[in-house]
């Protein structure tokens, strides 16, 4: 390709003592596509998603947004620059109201986080914002409650809304339906089929559910002990051989 | 659209408590015409803005400081010693107030540069290691800061009690109520609402996005910055902003007293004070500061009058006037905390607005 990735890593490796949790991986991503990134348990996925937005400093090699080096900043600076990071476990502000997490990330991106004179009661333009991102969500019901109070699905849903408000360039999504009812996975899967239509956008989604996999990747790119194993269109990834051995042949997913 | 106010039964029951001590605070002077009265409530006005700024660093971002007390005490010494060096004129007032503050910020930006980015419990021990070293200068450099005994001066003409802000007829000073329209008013008012004002400014910064955003961080600092809030920066910013009202209340608090020693302004048991009316009153609203400060305040004016009350009442009775002694006051005092923590584990401010909220 000669366009330009909007987000690339090049030979970026973390090694945590004598373990090397990512191990050289080099790829690059580009606008309006989704990339499906699988593997076993402990591929290193996740820790991947953690260099890319910050949480974690690479050991070695570089992550690059669009031509910026983003690797020695940090993870406020990089979400500033557009990189959203949906997390695997919960994340949330817990005794703060649904309507407030969203409305932090939406004062995050519109810079109002230093607004010291104004009350927050007054500045609707940021509360029409986040119940907009609520009503996406479908959450306007418990804008209300404490995000702590919701139930696991809704908490879910909420991760979601809350990368959607940062409204970012390079979203990022880990395992976003893990632990979710049958019911309610797919109001998540609808957000992100949504964001995908938005061809400047690029996504990340780190899924192991084989027929999400199926329904929304553009691509696949298979981790395996840290290291870049496969990568291409979903159908020849899933068919190679060697996909299969590590990964298929592991787990328990039904074809 | 009323999410960002949830009023319960509870918040509004704390909402009114909060009033009344507004209403006693602001006619205190004609409530209670006695010296120690009046003095009660300057201290309560003085602790209630200590408090709730020491609420935005423990209540609201999560900071856990020792220091509070040595920026309360950079602001008392401020005024002390330019009052006692430049005489008692406002100019020396507002030097004192400049010098307090400037010390403060450039302190707490430096404590808050090096070791906000520490943990919590680093943190903790950095400003408790500044404050002993602040405690110990202030006793040694005693042509400075009159070591141990403090220092003492005169405040500004206005604020002396022979004052005589209006006259009556006979060319005596007014009376309003029974009450002297002198000096030691005007003082009084001027810790009132000197006090109001910072209160308000920073129950207006809570209450602004930037509010939010240190609840934010005390609630789940990774993800703040995940979702690109620069943490060190707020928390730096939030610790200076508490260092400069907690000066400005020292400095306040000097002027009414005329003495400022390391008893009144710099010693760690003014720190235990405040943490036992934050925890009282309730972390994270600073309602929980009004509530906290005030009760506190009274009992350390007024237990001890009540239990000689109740120890005579009940002279006849074997033993009891012997545990009521008023000697015996800081063991009540103790037990009431004990008391309230179990019965309101977020402060009272804390458990009862919760009381009606959705959980």
């Amino acid at each position: 390709m000669t366009v330009q990735p909007s987000l690339e890593t090049r030979d970026l490796k973390i090694r945590f003592g004598g373990h090397v949790a990512v191990n050289a991986v080099s790829c690059a991503f580009h606008p309006g596509e989704l990339t499906v990134i699988v593997g076993p348990n402990g591929a290193g996925k996740t820790t991947y998603f953690n260099l890319i937005s910050g949480q974690l400093a690479a050991s070695q090699g570089q992550v690059i947004k669009s031509g910026t080096d983003l690797t020695r900043m940090s993870p406020s600076a990089r979400a500033q620059r557009g990189i959203g990071r949906a997390f695997q476990l919960t994340n949330l502000f817990p005794q703060l109201s649904v309507l407030e997490n969203i409305r932090l990330a939406v004062q995050a991106r519109s810079g109002d986080g230093w607004r010291i004179l104004r009350q927050v009661a007054g500045l609707t333009d940021l509360a029409e914002q986040a119940e907009h991102y609520l009503e996406a969500a479908k959450l306007s019901g418990v804008a209300h409650l404490p995000a702590a109070a919701l139930p696991h699905g809704d908490q879910r849903k909420l991760e979601v809304a809350l990368l959607m408000a940062m409204e970012p360039d390079i979203y990022m999504f880990d395992e976003p339906t893990a632990g979710m009812s049958l019911d309610h996975a797919p109001d998540v899967l609808d957000l992100i089929a949504g964001i995908k239509k938005d061809t400047s956008k690029t996504v990340l989604l780190v899924e192991h559910k084989m027929d999400v996999v199926r329904s929304l990747a553009d691509r696949i790119i298979v981790l395996h002990n840290g290291e870049l194993l496969a990568d291409g269109a979903p159908d020849t990834v899933m068919s190679s051989d060697i996909v299969r051995d590590v990964y298929l042949g592991k787990s328990a997913v039904p074809a | 659209m009323n999410a960002l106010s949830q009023t319960t039964s509870g918040t509004k029951a704390v909402k009114a408590a909060v009033l009344l001590i507004f209403a006693l605070l602001l006619f205190a002077p004609f409530l209670f015409q006695d010296v120690r009265a009046l003095e009660v409530a300057a201290r309560v006005c003085v602790f209630i803005v200590l408090v709730a700024s020491y609420d935005l660093l423990i209540g609201y971002t999560g900071i856990v400081s020792f220091a509070h007390t040595m920026f309360f005490g950079f602001g008392a010494y401020g005024a002390a010693i330019s009052l006692k060096q430049m005489g008692p004129g406002w100019d020396a007032v507002v030097v004192g107030a400049l010098a307090g503050m400037g010390v403060s910020l450039i302190v707490a930006v430096a404590i808050g540069l090096l070791s906000l980015r520490v943990k919590a419990i680093f943190f903790a021990m950095i400003t408790l290691a500044t404050a002993s070293v602040a405690l110990v200068l202030a006793s040694q450099l005693s042509d400075f800061t009159g070591g141990e005994d403090g220092i003492t001066y005169r405040a500004p003409a206005l604020f002396k009690t022979a004052t005589k802000l209006m006259l009556d007829e006979n060319g005596k000073v007014l009376r309003v109520f029974g009450v002297k329209i002198n000096g030691k008013l005007a003082a009084y008012y001027f810790v009132f609402f000197s006090c109001l004002a910072l209160f308000v400014v920073m129950l207006r910064m809570v209450g602004s996005p930037l509010g939010t955003v240190l609840k934010a961080i005390r609630e789940n600092e990774a993800r703040a910055e995940a979702i690109g809030y620069r943490v060190v920066s707020y928390r730096t910013f939030v610790f200076c902003i508490a260092a400069l009202v907690a000066s400005l209340a020292g400095t306040i608090y000097a002027i009414w007293l005329k003495y400022t020693g390391p008893d009144t302004a710099l010693s760690f048991a003014i720190m235990i004070d405040i943490l036992l009316m934050v925890v009282i009153g309730g972390m994270g609203t600073m309602w929980g500061a009004v509530i906290g400060a005030t009760m506190l305040v009274l009992a350390q004016y007024y237990l001890r009058d009540l239990m000689g009350a109740a120890a005579k009442a009940t002279v006849d009775i074997p033993i009891l006037p012997h545990v009521l002694d008023p000697d015996r006051w800081l063991f009540w005092l103790g037990i009431i905390f004990i008391l309230l923590v179990y019965f309101f584990p977020k402060g009272i401010a804390g458990t009862v607005m919760a009381k009606g909220a959705p959980r």
